[in-house]
């Protein structure tokens, strides 16, 4: 505990640590004014930066990725294996004889047999029966499953949220910053005694409307970022823009028109066309790749 | 994993040299339930081991299928280190993306302990799944009850149920875009 004291004292003044076993009023006094001198110094160097929180809107992915080549080419290869290998599936348990299910999955499983190992494979024997004339018919009438390519990529319409189902898309708003229209994530000041995740939800709903299912994801945020501070403002003020990630499950943006011109759900890639490129060095790190 | 399977299995020790048993027939009796045999010997397959495949039969042209779908065995190998190597690259990139998030990450919270130590501390604060922050018992004494079960169903600390988990294709209706707005109390 001594040699503690001893090292804090030895900071403040370094000439009052031999003295302090042996402090007086004097020396008390005389030290005062150095210790006094030091923290200004040091207060000045940390100036409280002032706060705001930024907000990454991130619709997640509503498809699964479509696979590459080789993937696609390995993942039929080793169906064909396993189709050559496996057990023989119990038909008689699963299907009962001569029902059209039974007829409508043997007439699948030729169609499978044939795609994986070619023409000798898959051969129908005997004739076409009533069921299986029933399944066909019915196959050909059943309806199929939304396209994976919706029509806002075809429009490129940035501010439709079911563009790019595959992609993670995060929101930008448009605004005027020093005259020039600037692409931002949506940002808010943090009041005074406000938590930081409080003060996110806030200005959320302040700048992108209540009309939306949001959910911020924790109370800590994900990233910082220092604007840089404009010319003829004193240099001693900074600022200090704490990220948090959002994700949105419902609902459209509403944006502010008083803070903000225009909103567009963008990829990583298209937001680094938009945004200036010192804000792009800042964000690029806390993005999803795809 | 898959060159296992091609490599010939061993009998089990325990079976060689034992006579065979079949619980799984039957005497043939004329008033027996089909169904109750064919459930029978799915349940129960025969446990003689004389053959290479441990559960059950091969397919019959199982040889013609197999060189039909395999090039050759050095083939074989190249493509499944070919795969190996990519199912690397991706998990590399991957790590990689977590790494420079989770270094942002670090960061920020870095950078917030030094400018103020209370909204550090409130920003590591564990989230307790049970509690009930005082804004939103407040809120919920004058809710109708749908609305009670909105806030009670989001559980803080945990992803909401609405977080949908990525299908093959979009859902039919596509992107619920008509949402009533609630407001939700502070948590």
């Amino acid at each position: 505990m001594f040699s503690r004291t001893v090292l804090f004292s030895c900071k403040r003044a370094p000439q009052a640590c031999l003295l302090r076993g042996l402090a007086t009023e004097a020396s008390a006094v005389s030290a005062a004014p150095e210790v006094v001198h030091v923290d200004a110094a040091l207060s000045k160097k940390t100036a409280r930066p002032n706060l705001h929180t930024g907000i990454i809107l991130n619709r997640s992915p509503i498809i699964t990725r479509t696979p590459t080549a080789f993937e696609k080419a390995y993942y039929a290869y080793q169906a064909r294996i396993h189709r050559a290998l496996h057990n023989p599936f119990p038909y008689e348990f699963y299907f009962k004889q001569g029902s059209p299910l039974e007829s409508r999955f043997n007439i699948e499983e030729r169609r499978r047999e044939r795609k994986a190992f070619g023409a000798p494979f898959g051969v129908q024997t005997g004739e076409t029966s009533e069921a299986e004339k029933l399944a066909e018919a019915t196959m050909r009438d059943e309806e199929e499953a939304m396209p994976r390519i919706h029509e806002a990529d075809i429009h490129s319409d940035f501010k439709h949220l079911n563009r790019r189902g595959q992609r993670n898309l995060y929101l930008l708003l448009q605004k005027q910053e020093n005259g020039a229209a600037v692409w931002r994530f949506p940002q808010e000041s943090v009041e005074k005694g406000e938590l930081l995740h409080h003060a996110a939800t806030r200005g959320l709903e302040v700048e992108c409307g209540n009309n939306m299912d949001a959910w911020i994801v924790s109370r800590n945020p994900i990233g910082v970022f220092h604007p840089p501070s404009p010319v003829n403002v004193d240099s001693a003020e900074k600022n200090a823009v704490f990220f948090y990630k959002a994700h949105i499950m419902a609902g459209q943006v509403r944006p502010n028109r008083t803070r903000a011109q225009d909103f567009a759900w963008l990829t990583k890639g298209e937001i680094k066309t938009r945004v200036d490129p010192d804000y792009w060095l800042g964000i690029k790190d806390m993005l999803s790749d795809f | 994993m898959l060159t296992s399977v091609l490599k010939p299995t061993r009998l089990p020790f325990q079976t060689r040299g034992l006579s065979a048993r079949l619980y799984s027939t039957r005497k043939s009796e004329i008033n027996s339930d089909p169904q109750k045999d064919i459930i029978r010997r799915y349940l129960y397959p025969a446990n003689i081991r004389n053959k290479a495949t441990p559960t059950g039969t091969w397919r019959p042209d199982v040889a013609r299928a197999l060189q039909r779908a395999i090039p050759s065995v050095q083939a074989h190998e190249i493509i499944e280190r070919a795969w190996l190597l990519h199912q690397r690259h991706l998990r590399k990139k991957r790590e990689a993306e977590l790494q420079r998030k989770f270094e942002c990450m670090k960061q920020a919270m870095q950078e917030l302990e030094e400018i103020d130590s209370r909204l550090f501390r409130e920003a590591n604060k564990q989230e307790d799944p049970r509690a009930r922050s005082l804004a939103e018992v407040e809120a919920m004494k004058s809710m109708s009850e749908p609305e009670k079960r909105a806030v009670e169903s989001r559980v803080r600390g945990l992803f909401p149920r609405e977080l949908r988990v990525p299908a093959d294709t979009p859902p039919k209706n596509g992107w619920p875009f008509e949402w009533r707005a609630f407001p939700r109390p502070l948590a």
